[in-house]
């Protein structure tokens, strides 16, 4: 579609219902984007021009209805720089006296010709704790990995490096670095010692991020640490909201045993990011690497869901199932799903409870959402996807069996729910319930092939018979290592 | 509702999976009994790929599982642990030993029913919370509770009964 062709609301990212307060945040988006202050590539300072015109005359209802006359019926389906695909586990809804489930499945990927196109430049904030635990193999480890992640910068790209323990040093400043040498010796003279101070190091962090940030770069702060923090968990969290709406994603990980699972799952997910759990001092490298790279291959750096509520229908669960998976929560109603990279698609699966009182005959919109994806290498803000899922109503209902992918999707969100069941019981107290269902999960994992995770659980199950809590490391194990499940093959194909 | 034919939970209508102990419940509306005829247990037995594990050769095998009734006895080696129970069609989890073939769903063996597994000194078997439970010489076992097996032990899983034969321990 060629610029002049284009009306006010798909420069502006916008679809024709939009309220005035759409109007104006896009509008603020688009010029932080394009500002002339900002732009480098010639051409931009006449869609700027452009933008401004469409801001002045959708802002005022006078201009903006004699305009929307003037155009023609809007497309049924906007050109998306992206490719979305919906499945769902049943082709209708039963029309009967008791309420029922639903899934679907929304894949996202990035379009064809892009896949191996050049990627946007980075702007990342390593930030790591160098409290007194971190010392010996965690700290060498982490170094060394610093130092590699350094050489593979690529010259477009920006780092900044934070450590902390009670307070944060800079020890590289967000810039593009060309004397490698002077900071790699820098990086080696990082010395453990002190607490962990989370706020600390995420202030400093952000703070260098905010210097250079950019919406044409992929912004993004990782944090490693291997402890916990006192008394700053919600000033670290509004820090994470803050940033996300910004446009930065963070991504944690934690080292051994003794941080704070459900403190940095929630960090991670309120900026569409996700946290994993390092055993072994040895995978640092492996997982930090892997994480640059996947920064690298980012395509589209946030798809943010909007979902009104429909009445009669719960939406009870979303689960990210690639490329990082992690449950999605709802913050400020609204679901990050994360991240599009370029050769990995984004698979999230929705689950419904739908009420009986709202299947009546015809058809049920039991999802009603805008879908919100920012393309950091693109110079129009993308419109957004109005996703209206709907199934018919039959009766007698005839669910047949759901797709494989969510057949395969379901049968391992079930293991990772199962250990979620047992930490719910346990917390009420339900000790023997909380055994049950690790047992059930240790039986469900064998049977997958899944020896060791499966050694794990029911070790936890004995614990919980035993001391009615449940190990640090094995808690860990369990949580992130039923995640990881998602990205295995099956080890055993269904034998057709 | 779906009540889940391995633990009879009840799930909601539309469940893909029992949200108490992970069963798959697809396609199964209410609770019916489904008749197999004589037929479809052939066709079965047909299909039936000759399982890897039988090729261990009794020689270098730890565990031989005598089936009575058929007479068959499946040397196993390879591995320090076996799961035992059938396959069903469509579901993604299945045990390292498929008893389909030995009239296992007649005989009321749980798609995954129990373990049989050694460790330096010993062999041990452990249900794995089946719905019709195991048996070691006639006496129900506890669900996730190891009991060591000698050699010539009868464990029935349900009705189907097996005989166990042990060799260099």
């Amino acid at each position: 579609m060629s610029d002049h062709l284009r009306d006010y609301y798909d420069l502006l990212g916008l679809s024709r219902d939009a309220t005035p307060e759409e109007i104006k945040r896009a509008y603020f988006e688009s010029a932080q984007k394009l500002h002339p202050d900002k732009n480098k590539v010639a051409g931009e300072t006449e869609i700027f021009l452009n933008v401004q015109q469409a801001y002045e005359t959708l802002s005022n209802s006078t201009r903006r209805a004699q305009y929307d006359a003037t155009l023609p019926p809007a497309a049924q389906i906007p050109s998306l720089p992206y490719e979305h695909k919906i499945i769902y586990s049943r082709r209708n809804l039963g029309k009967i006296d008791e309420p029922q489930m639903l899934y679907a499945m929304l894949d996202l990927d990035a379009p064809q010709e892009t896949r191996r196109a050049s990627s946007s430049p980075l702007n990342v904030s390593l930030v790591i704790d160098r409290s007194t635990s971190m010392q010996g193999a965690k700290m060498d480890t982490v170094k060394a990995t610093a130092v590699q992640v350094l050489r593979n910068l690529r010259p477009q790209d920006i780092l900044s490096m934070i450590t902390f323990s009670d307070r944060a040093e800079v020890v590289i400043p967000a810039a593009y670095h060309l004397d490698r040498a002077r900071l790699e010796s820098r990086v080696q003279m990082i010395q453990p010692s002190g607490g962990t101070e989370i706020y600390q190091g995420l202030e400093a962090g952000a703070r260098e991020i905010m210097r250079s940030l950019d919406p044409k770069r992929i912004n993004h702060l990782i944090l490693l640490t291997d402890g916990r923090t006192y008394g700053d968990e919600q000033q670290s969290l509004a820090l994470a909201a803050k940033l996300a709406e910004q446009g930065v994603g963070i991504s944690c990980m934690g080292i051994g045993s003794e941080w704070n699972d459900i403190f940095l799952d929630a960090l991670s997910t309120r900026a569409g990011g996700s946290t994993s759990l390092i055993v072994d001092p040895r995978d640092i490298n492996r997982l930090l690497l892997e994480k640059f790279n996947a920064l690298i291959q980012t395509y589209a750096e946030d798809a943010v869901l909007d979902v009104k509520p429909v009445a009669g229908v719960e939406l009870s669960r979303v689960f990210r199932i690639q490329p990082d998976p992690a449950p999605v929560s709802l913050n400020e109603g609204k679901f990050r799903l994360g991240p599009i990279l370029q050769d990995t698609s984004t698979r999230v699966i929705f689950e419904y409870i739908i009420q009986p009182t709202e299947v009546q005959s015809g058809e049920l919109t039991f999802m009603d959402a805008a879908l919100k994806v920012t393309i950091a290498s693109h110079p129009f803000p993308v419109p957004p996807l109005r996703l209206r899922l709907l199934r018919p109503v039959s009766s007698p209902s005839n669910p047949g069996a759901p797709p494989v992918e969510i057949q395969q999707a379901l049968s391992r969100l079930m293991l990772y729910q199962m250990q979620e069941q047992a930490r719910e019981e346990l917390k009420k107290g339900n000790v023997e319930k909380a055994a049950r269902h690790l047992e059930r999960l240790a039986t469900n994992l064998l049977t997958q092939g899944e020896r060791s995770l499966a050694q794990t659980v029911m070790f936890e199950a004995d614990s919980i018979k035993k001391n009615h809590s449940l190990t640090e490391e094995g808690s860990k194990r369990m949580k992130y290592g039923t995640r990881m499940l998602f990205l295995a093959p099956p080890k055993k194909e269904l034998a057709q | 509702m779906i009540i889940c034919p391995n633990c009879q939970h009840e799930n909601t209508n539309g469940s893909v999976f029992c949200a108490e102990c992970g069963e798959q419940l697809d396609g199964v509306e209410t609770l019916v009994t489904q008749a197999i005829t004589e037929d479809q247990i052939s066709e079965d037995l047909r299909n039936q790929a000759p399982h890897p594990e039988a090729e261990a050769t009794p020689a270098n095998s730890w565990l031989s599982l005598h089936l009575m009734d058929s007479g068959k006895i499946m040397p196993l080696a390879s591995r320090n642990e076996f799961t035992l129970g059938r396959l069903s069609e469509g579901q993604p989890i299945m045990p390292d030993i498929d008893l389909t073939a030995y009239q296992a769903y007649a005989s009321g063996v749980s798609r995954l029913h129990a373990v049989v597994k050694r460790d330096e000194s010993n062999v041990v078997v452990m249900d794995l919370g089946s719905s019709n439970g195991t048996y070691l010489n006639g006496r129900r076992l506890t669900p996730h509770t190891e009991e060591r097996l000698s050699h010539g032990d009868i464990v029935a899983l349900g009705k189907l009964k097996i005989q166990i034969l042990l060799r260099n321990i």
